[in-house]
């Protein structure tokens, strides 16, 4: 009998964990001022860990459930984070991809491309730039930060569930416990 | 099977076929599939803020009976006040109408009030929202303004089956015809300055030159009733005016309530006629 692969509902139902914890925090936040933006970590995992396949299926629904939640036009977070995926998964056989460390530093760097991308996207639609500019890096250094704190347990989240779950990230075969 | 040479471009590939695919599919489908993807997650939404509301609940629940009596007698004296202030508003509502009837006035734009739960608030320097806890269930209806105990909240932009999407007045999308209290030219008003771990600001426009204001003495920033909003709701205080590159007006800034970054309840004006 056929096995039913659930490597791309793992990540995205983890996905979908970190953005409404996310979503938790900002609200508590909000009277600070200060925002936080997690979605160079929600690419990182499926484009380095998993196959080409499950790994655009989750990043996919991933960029629907983000897009359905903001005021932007819908598809501009699948078009940047399938982009992001597109990348990664271009260069990866080049680099140490198992390891937490180099996921984080892809993590990282996936956020920062995606906060640039849409603050050059949406920063124009405000009375002065310049000043939104201040705010949007602010707010960038308190997400690199959480990444840097929240990331090796997201992954480690994820890594364990495919533990649970007996199967394999990449190849998809059955793996004993 | 693609040749080894190109196996690389693959995700490319796949990213160009999802990219195409994306911008033929019709619009109607697009509509249909946020609509769908954002009720998923509607409820768990909502479920946090009722959490929430059941921790409120039972934090109150440990307050001792000394702490009630007093929180009663506060709000026996709060109900004296709006009481008289109730009666004041039905006998200015009769002065109102009169005056509308002597001088053949169309009547003032009537609204249901419809007061509503914050379950989210998402403010960044790209778009400042809040998620509320009534949608089509309680016929909310793109546009309705939303106002609070300080003054102006924002616009609702989006209404889902049972949660609405507010846009706030910090917000740089936002912008509403206002006028200065006492003045009855009309100014735009654009949200949009925030600063980290200060207070939200917006910017004033096309202010008459004769209007002076600084951060001694401000001046109040009022809804002009041109618009959704009824007019005389407080949006916040012009603490800046400086002439603009065209000599013909004055830009400024205006001092926002600190309280619309930690509101967790509203209240929605419906029109009671839409058409008007």
């Amino acid at each position: 009998m056929r096995r039913t692969d659930p490597r791309w509902l793992i990540v995205s139902l983890a996905n979908f964990l970190l953005w409404w914890l996310t979503g938790l925090l900002n609200h508590h936040i909000a009277g600070l001022a200060v925002h936080v933006y997690l979605g160079g970590l929600l690419v990182a995992y499926g484009a380095l860990r998993l196959d080409p396949r499950s790994g655009f299926t989750a990043t996919v629904l991933t960029a629907l459930f983000v897009d359905s939640l903001e005021p932007v036009p819908f598809g501009t977070s699948l078009f940047l984070f399938t982009l992001i995926h597109g990348v990664v998964l271009y260069g990866r056989h080049r680099f140490p991809r198992e390891g937490t460390v180099f996921a984080l530093v892809v993590a990282l760097l996936a956020n920062l491309f995606l906060v640039i991308a849409l603050s050059f996207l949406l920063v124009g639609a405000g009375p002065r730039p310049s000043s939104a500019w201040l705010r949007i890096f602010a707010d960038l250094f308190v997400s690199q930060l959480a990444i840097v704190c929240v990331g090796p347990w997201f992954i480690a989240l994820q890594d364990r569930t495919m533990e649970l779950a007996k199967i394999h990230p990449e190849t998809g075969r059955p793996v004993a416990r | 099977m693609f040749p080894k040479r190109l196996d690389h471009a693959r995700p490319f590939v796949t990213l160009s076929v999802i990219l195409l695919a994306w911008i033929f599919l019709p619009l109607g489908a697009k509509v249909f599939t946020r609509a769908s993807f954002f009720e998923i997650q509607a409820p768990l939404v909502v479920a946090d803020s009722f959490v929430r509301d059941l921790q409120d609940f039972w934090s109150n629940k440990t307050r001792s009976k000394e702490e009630l009596l007093k929180a009663g007698r506060e709000v026996a004296g709060l109900v004296a006040q709006y009481e008289y202030a109730t009666q004041q508003n039905a006998q200015l509502q009769a002065e109102i109408l009169r005056l509308e009837n002597m001088l053949n006035l169309p009547p003032m734009p009537a609204f249901r009030l419809e007061p509503a739960r914050v379950a989210r608030r998402d403010f960044s320097a790209w778009w400042q929202r809040l998620i509320i806890r009534k949608g089509e269930n309680y016929n909310l209806t793109v546009g309705a303004p939303v106002v609070f105990a300080g003054g102006v909240v924002g616009r609702i932009t989006e209404v889902h089956r049972y949660t609405a999407v507010v846009d706030l007045v910090t917000s740089p999308t936002l912008r509403l015809a206002a006028t200065v209290e006492g003045d009855t030219r009309p100014v735009s008003y654009q949200g949009g300055l925030n600063s980290s771990f200060s207070a939200p600001r917006g910017t004033v426009d096309f202010v008459p030159l004769d209007i002076a204001a600084t951060a001694s003495a401000p001046k109040r920033l009022v809804t002009s009733g041109m618009g959704v909003f009824p007019p005389g709701l407080t949006i916040g205080e012009i603490t800046s005016l400086e002439l603009s590159p065209d000599g013909l007006f004055r830009n400024g800034e205006v001092r926002l309530d600190r309280r619309l970054g930690t509101l967790t309840e509203v209240t929605v004006l419906i029109p009671l006629n839409p058409d008007e």
